[in-house]
């Protein structure tokens, strides 16, 4: 699949590589990475959890910014990418950022050392929210790659966000000592996003599979292709999988019989399972090719 | 006024001179192409079908591109001509996404031609007379040096050689013409309607500012 000579770009179905590979990678963690932090915010808002908050805020500035800056080619010139707010994703997707972190920072200082003001978290709660889904609309305006150019992709983005945000927050409701009051209520968020995460995926798949051209190709190399391993064992399996096993686990003996060790397992392959399917989204991003071609080998399907 | 292209399929016999000639025009780095020709083959032996195909920037009237960008680098004349400005470009690589068609290339470091001997005078002329930003993206932008000196001179982009892109004047064939698309006399617009000129994945609806011929 890997087309080295000039004449042979863009002849076959061509994956996009400039976000994935080289410091692509940065991009993939940096887009994980603020749509996680958003989430843990947005999740431990909703307990009034100032440490999940304060981890949200880090998470999202820290790693999620500051692999966005080292991502870029003109680092200096950050400041510019927030010009453009009426026609571009990324730059709407800067501001929700940095609105978010800024609203954020002062609600917690606020909270902190005076009082916490419902209205402040409210906004900051929305721009977390944009956070979170803005990574999913930039990649669906790449109209020539079928596997982005769709509506669930960004439906994905939210609830793969807002998941992983309440198993951090879980982890850290279990580390502050917080089970017996929050636990319960953060477990029966987990339940939902975790059901309504494996139906979302499978819908997107399934719609993008029946597509036309390049999407098929997409699907095909993520299920049963190059990269069936990654998405069957690390998504599946281990990202899906063992939490739902857990999530059983805890509804049959009950949450507080559930040990630690094992919630913290469930916290870590979630995390892990979500940046395995955001690498293979980003890496099978194809696009049509621009000449006539022969058939399409069915493995590729 | 909306410059555009057609170039006849007929007559290209995939000589890559149109992308030789854009890379001395703009002194192009190793490695980076505003201009390609494609090859592709379909069918089996003995019934095989091959396809030539010279793409570059398709200067769409709805671009992507301009869209995606961030800071408005990537911007759109009121020619129809979409060109970068790299001073504005922060590298994010997001109007690469947006195209389609792949015709953007991002120039992540200095290269030589020929690696640890120095620059070649060559190379050492085109970092003085057309420099080349690392960590920016590029693509072909018609010539506009060339169409703009040459309005300046009171000449005619796609009639007088000076102020036509180097790809157009240099091909030997003679596949390629260039224009005005709003002329409903110029000879692309008469080409296109005699011949049916296709534009490259029209179901995207961008637009495209090139125009095939079959």
């Amino acid at each position: 699949m890997i087309q080295t000579r000039p004449f042979e770009f863009m002849t076959r179905y061509t994956p996009q590589r400039e976000w994935i590979e080289g410091r692509g990678v940065l991009l993939w963690l940096a887009f994980f990475f603020i749509e996680l932090g958003a989430g843990i915010f947005f999740v431990a808002s909703l307990f009034s959890n100032l440490w999940g908050m304060f981890v949200g805020l880090v998470v999202c500035a820290v790693l999620g910014g500051g692999l966005h800056l080292l991502y870029l080619g003109h680092p200096f010139r950050f400041y510019l990418i927030f010009l453009k707010p009426q026609n571009s994703w990324i730059s709407r997707g800067m501001i929700f950022v940095a609105v978010f972190l800024v609203l954020g920072i002062i609600h917690l200082g606020l909270s902190y050392w005076a009082s916490s003001a419902l209205g402040l978290l409210i906004v900051a709660d929305i721009f977390a929210f944009l956070t979170v889904i803005y990574g999913g609309f930039a990649m669906n305006f790449a109209n020539g790659i079928p596997l982005w150019n769709t509506a669930l992709l960004p439906v994905l983005y939210v609830v793969a966000g807002f998941w992983g945000g309440a198993e951090v927050a879980m982890g850290i409701v279990l580390k502050t000592g917080a089970l017996a009051t929050v636990g319960a209520s953060v477990e029966g968020l987990i339940r939902i996003l975790l059901i309504a995460f494996v139906i979302i995926i499978a819908a997107y798949l399934i719609s993008v599979r029946y597509g036309l051209g390049a999407g098929a190709i997409s699907v095909g190399q993520i299920v049963r292709g190059k990269w069936a391993p990654l998405f069957w064992i690390v998504v599946v399996v281990l990202g899906v999988g063992v939490p739902a096993g857990v999530v059983i686990h805890s509804v049959v003996v009950g949450l507080a019989a559930t040990s630690a060790s094992l919630l913290y397992l469930s916290i870590i392959l979630e995390l892990i399972g979500d940046l395995g399917s955001r690498y293979l989204i980003l890496k099978n991003g194809f696009y049509n090719p621009l000449t006539p071609i022969s058939t399409v080998p069915t493995a590729w399907t | 006024m909306r410059w555009g292209m057609v170039i006849d399929l007929k007559k290209c016999v995939g000589c890559c001179n149109c992308v030789l000639t854009c890379k001395a025009e703009h002194y192009l780095p190793p490695g980076i192409f505003w201009s390609r020709v494609l090859i592709s083959e379909t069918g089996k032996y003995p019934l095989v079908t091959k396809h030539v195909l010279p793409i570059r920037c398709n200067h769409c009237k709805e671009a992507k591109c301009v869209d995606a960008c961030p800071t408005g680098a990537t911007q759109q004349r009121e020619d129809g001509l979409v060109w970068i400005d790299p001073d504005k470009c922060v590298g994010c690589r997001y109007c690469m996404m947006a195209c389609p068609y792949q015709s953007r290339v991002y120039y992540d470091h200095e290269w030589e031609y020929f690696p640890g001997q120095g620059l070649t005078p060559l190379e050492e002329l085109g970092r003085l007379l057309y420099p080349h930003q690392t960590g920016t993206v590029e693509k072909c932008n018609f010539c506009m040096e060339r169409i703009d000196e040459g309005l300046a001179k009171g000449l005619k982009p796609g009639v007088d050689r000076e102020a036509t892109p180097a790809c157009v004047v240099n091909c030997p064939t003679k596949a390629m013409h260039f224009g005005d698309l709003d002329d409903p006399y110029s000879e692309i617009s008469l080409l296109i309607k005699e011949r049916k000129g296709r534009q490259l994945h029209d179901e995207y609806g961008t637009d495209p500012s090139i125009y095939y011929l079959d």
